[in-house]
C-alpha cells in the first residue's frame, strides 16, 4: 500500500512538472495535440483489457464514453451555475470536478454491468452487434434529450480546476488532469495484466471451455473486464466534455468505437504499450498531414494516407506495432547489445 | 511497476520527440500588435473543405475569396492587404476546435470567419473567447452559437426569426388558416424552425391540423404523407434540407395533395428543381436574397461570381462574401484592425447592406435582417414578399 501512495504522489508530480513545462514553453496547438492523445490512451488502455486481454470484441466504447462525458458535463455545469444557462466560462472547483469525474466513472461503470452482463453471453460477431448497437442507442437516446441540448448536447462546460503556479490556455491544467488519469489507467492496467486475475482473463481469451474447467468464473469474470473498460471511457468523455466546454451526441458515433479499436488493432492487440503506440499514431497522423496537405493543397488528401498506412500496416505487421509484447525495461536492456551478459 | 515506470517514460519520450519534431516552441514575443503592424489583416477562416459537407465549405470560402480579392484589388483596407489563413475542419466538430486553436494561438490572426455547420460554430467558439479574438460565422444559424462568448458574431439571420418569418408569411400573406408540420426530428434545424413555426402559427390565430416527425436517412414518406392528406391543410410546412425537400414534395404529389409547401434556406440549392420536378411547382421558401433584385450589390456579385468561378453562386457564398465586407466595416468602425478593435467595430455594425439584405448587429450579436420569400414556377424563382425583422414579433 505505501508503495501504491508512493506511485501515485510520483504522478501526480510527474503530470505537474509536464504540465508546467509544456503551458510553459510549448505551443497551444501542439499541447492540444498531446492532450487528445492522452484521451485517446485512456480510452484504448481501457478498451484494451476488454478486447486485448480478455478477447472479448466490444465495439460499444464511444456510448459509454458518451455517457460519462453527458454525466460528468450535466453534474459539472449544475455545480458551477447552478443551471443550464448562456455566460462566460468558469472554473470547476476541484472537490466537485472529482466529483464529476467519480459520477462519469460510475455512470458508465454501472452501465458497464448492465449491458455487459447480458450482452457478454453472446460470442465474436454478435458480441460486436450487441455493443454496437447499444452505442448507437445511447447515442440516438442523447439526442432526443431536449434538457440535455437535443443535437447540440450541452454546452458551457465549465474549464479544468486552477492549479497553483500553472497558467496559460484556460488556466493551463488539462495537461495535468488528463494525463494524472493516463497515468492511472496505465498502472492498474499493467497491474491488472500481471495479477491472477489478468492471467484468468488470458486464459479466458485462449479458450474459455478450458478456463472454466480450470475454475475461473468466466462470466463474472469477463463483466468485470468490461466495467474497468467502461469507468475509464466515462472518465474519458468527462475530462473531453470539460477540455472541449461543449459535448454533442455525434462526438460519440460508431465511428469513434472504430477508431478506438484500430487504436488496439495497430498497436498489437493485449499489449498496454501497444494501446499507447497505437493511441498516439492514430491521434497524432492526420494532424501530422496537415501541413502536407496544406502545402499540397489537397484536402482531405489525410484520410486517404491514413488509410494506406493502415492496410500496408495490417499487410505487412498484422499483429500489430508491438505484438502482444510490451515495453520494459528488460527489453531495453536486450535491445542494447553487450549488456546482456551483465544481466543474471 | 518498472514496465508502468518504463511506459511513463516512453510516453514522456514520445511526448517530447513530437512536439520537438513540430518545433513547436512557445514565441513569447509577439503577439497581436505585430500583425498589425506589419501591414497586413490576418483573417482566419476554418470550413468544412473535405468530408461529407464540403460543398458547405467550398462554397463559403469562394465568396470570402471573391470578397478579399475585390477589397485586396482596391488597395485593401486603410492600405493594409488581407491575408486569409484557411484551415480544414474535416467536417468533424471536434477538429474545428483543433484548427480553431491553431488560428488563434499559432496564426495570430486578428479575426476568424467559421463556420457553416453550427456545431462546428459552437466547439470553435470558447477558443477565440478565450483568445480574445472575434469570430464572424457566415451561416449557423443555431441560436446558441453567438450565446458562447461576447466575441461570437454572425451576419445570417437566425432559426427562430426563419420559422417566425414563413408562419406570418403562411398566414397574414397566403392567408392560410390551417397548417401542417412535417421535420426531421434529430435535426436541429429542422426541428428548431418546426417549433417557431409552430407558436408562431399558433400565436397569429392559425391552427396547426398535423405536426408529424421523422427520423434519419428516410426516402419514403408514404406514412408521414398520408397522415398530413387526412387532415386536409391548406399549407405545409416542410423546413428540411434540398435533398429530402424534392422526395417529400412527390410523395405529396402522388396522393393528390395540392397544398402549397412551404420551407426555409435548406431548400435552396442549384439542383431543387432538378431535384424536385415539378412536383415543387407554385412552393415557397424563405431565401436570404433574391437572385433577380436589380439592386447593384447583388448584380455585381452575381457577376464577378459567375465570371472567377464559372458556376452559379449560392447563399452560402453571398454569406462568405457578407462576412468579409462586414469585417471591413467593422475595421473602420472601430478605428484599426486589432482584435478588439474589430469586435468593438462588429457591435457597431448598422443598417450594413450587403449581398444578403441590409442588416445591423443586435445587442445579442446577432444580424437582424430580412427574409426573401420566393415563389417556385417552371424553372423559375420569383420574390413574393421580403420580411422584415419588425414584421414579426
Amino acid at each position: 500500500m505505501p508503495r501504491t501512495i508512493a506511485l501515485l504522489m510520483a504522478g501526480i508530480v510527474g503530470c505537474y512538472g509536464l504540465n508546467w513545462f509544456l503551458s510553459e514553453f510549448i505551443e497551444v496547438v501542439y499541447v492540444d495535440y498531446l492532450n487528445l492523445i492522452g484521451l485517446s490512451i485512456i480510452l484504448a488502455v481501457g478498451l484494451n483489457v476488454v478486447n486485448g486481454l480478455t478477447g472479448q470484441f466490444s465495439i460499444g466504447h464511444a456510448g459509454f464514453m458518451a455517457v460519462g462525458a453527458f454525466v460528468g458535463a450535466l453534474a459539472s455545469i449544475l455545480f458551477t451555475y447552478g443551471e443550464i444557462a448562456a455566460g462566460p466560462l468558469e472554473h470547476a472547483g476541484l472537490a466537485q470536478f472529482l466529483l464529476c469525474l467519480l459520477f462519469s466513472g460510475v455512470a458508465a461503470g454501472v452501465l458497464g454491468v448492465v449491458v455487459g452482463a447480458p450482452a457478454l453471453r453472446l460470442r465474436g460477431d454478435y458480441l460486436a452487434i450487441a455493443t454496437l448497437g447499444f452505442g448507437e442507442i445511447t447515442r440516438i437516446l442523447l439526442t432526443a434529450q431536449d434538457s440535455l441540448g437535443g443535437p447540440t448536447g450541452l454546452k458551457r462546460i465549465p474549464k479544468m480546476p486552477l492549479l497553483p503556479g500553472a497558467s496559460g490556455w484556460d488556466g493551463g491544467t488539462s495537461v495535468f488532469w488528463i494525463y494524472l488519469f493516463v497515468f492511472v489507467v496505465i498502472v492498474l492496467a499493467v497491474r491488472l495484466q500481471r495479477s491472477t486475475f489478468g492471467r484468468a482473463l488470458i486464459a479466458i481469451r485462449e479458450n474459455e471451455l478450458a478456463a472454466e474447467t480450470m475454475g475461473v468464473p468466466s462470466a463474472r469474470m469477463k463483466v468485470v473486464a468490461f466495467v474497468f473498460g467502461a469507468f475509464f471511457a466515462g472518465i474519458a468523455g468527462a475530462l473531453y466534455a470539460h477540455y472541449q466546454h461543449s459535448v454533442r451526441p455525434d462526438d460519440f458515433t460508431a465511428v469513434r468505437s472504430i477508431e478506438v479499436i484500430v487504436m488496439l488493432v495497430l498497436g498489437g492487440l493485449g499489449s498496454v504499450t501497444g494501446a499507447v503506440a497505437g493511441a498516439v499514431v492514430v491521434t497524432l497522423l492526420p494532424q501530422l498531414l496537415r501541413p502536407i496537405e496544406e502545402a499540397l493543397g489537397i484536402d482531405g488528401l489525410s484520410m486517404v494516407v491514413y488509410a494506406l498506412l493502415l492496410v500496408t500496416m495490417m499487410v505487412f505487421r498484422p499483429q500489430g506495432i508491438f505484438g502482444q509484447r510490451e515495453l520494459s525495461l528488460k527489453l531495453l536492456r536486450r535491445l542494447i547489445p553487450g549488456r546482456r551478459k551483465e544481466s543474471p | 511497476m518498472r514496465k508502468a515506470l518504463s511506459l511513463l517514460a516512453l510516453l514522456a519520450l514520445l511526448a517530447v520527440a513530437s512536439v520537438a519534431l513540430l518545433g513547436g516552441c512557445k514565441d513569447k514575443g509577439g503577439d497581436n500588435a505585430a500583425a498589425t503592424e506589419s501591414g497586413e489583416i490576418k483573417i482566419g477562416v476554418f470550413l468544412s473543405l473535405s468530408g461529407k459537407n464540403a460543398d458547405f465549405g467550398k462554397t463559403t470560402k469562394n465568396g470570402i475569396d471573391l470578397a478579399v480579392e475585390e477589397i485586396n484589388a482596391s488597395g485593401g483596407i486603410g492600405g493594409k492587404k488581407i491575408v486569409l489563413v484557411s484551415k480544414d475542419t474535416r467536417s468533424k466538430p471536434e477538429e474545428a476546435q483543433t484548427v480553431a486553436k491553431a488560428l488563434a494561438t499559432a496564426d495570430k490572426v486578428a479575426v476568424a470567419i467559421g463556420s457553416v455547420e453550427s456545431g462546428q460554430s459552437i466547439k470553435a467558439a470558447p477558443v477565440f473567447q478565450e483568445a480574445g479574438i472575434p469570430m464572424v460565422s457566415p451561416s449557423s444559424t443555431n441560436p446558441d452559437v453567438t450565446k458562447q462568448g461576447d466575441r461570437i458574431f454572425r451576419v445570417c439571420y437566425l432559426d427562430d426569426f426563419q420559422g417566425q418569418a414563413c408562419a406570418a408569411f403562411a398566414f397574414k400573406d397566403l392567408g392560410f388558416k390551417k397548417a401542417a408540420i412535417i421535420f426531421a426530428q434529430d435535426d436541429d434545424y429542422s426541428k428548431g424552425l418546426a417549433e417557431f413555426f409552430r407558436s408562431s402559427f399558433k400565436a397569429l390565430g392559425g391552427t396547426i391540423v398535423e405536426d408529424v416527425a421523422f427520423q434519419g436517412e428516410v426516402s419514403e414518406f408514404k406514412d408521414q404523407v398520408s397522415k398530413i392528406a387526412a387532415a386536409n391543410p391548406e399549407v405545409i410546412f416542410a423546413p428540411v434540407y434540398y435533398g429530402s425537400i424534392g422526395l417529400i414534395a412527390r410523395d405529396f404529389r402522388k396522393q393528390g395533395v395540392k397544398a402549397p409547401l412551404l420551407g426555409g434556406d435548406g431548400w435552396e440549392s442549384p439542383q431543387l428543381i432538378q431535384l424536385a420536378g415539378e412536383t415543387l411547382e407554385g412552393c415557397y421558401f424563405g431565401y436570404h436574397y433574391d437572385p433577380d433584385d436589380k439592386d447593384e450589390k447583388v448584380q455585381g456579385y452575381l457577376k464577378a461570381y459567375k465570371a472567377k468561378f464559372n458556376t452559379e453562386p449560392n447563399s452560402l457564398s453571398a454569406l462568405g462574401y457578407d462576412a468579409v465586407y462586414a469585417i471591413k466595416k467593422a475595421i473602420e468602425l472601430g478605428g484599426g484592425a486589432s482584435s478588439d478593435q474589430i469586435t468593438e467595430g462588429l457591435r457597431k455594425v448598422v443598417d450594413f447592406h450587403g449581398v444578403t439584405g441590409t442588416f445591423s448587429i443586435d445587442q445579442n450579436r446577432n444580424a437582424k435582417k430580412p427574409i426573401t420569400m420566393l415563389k417556385i414556377g417552371g424553372t423559375n424563382l420569383s420574390k413574393v414578399k421580403v420580411i422584415q425583422p419588425s414584421d414579426v414579433k
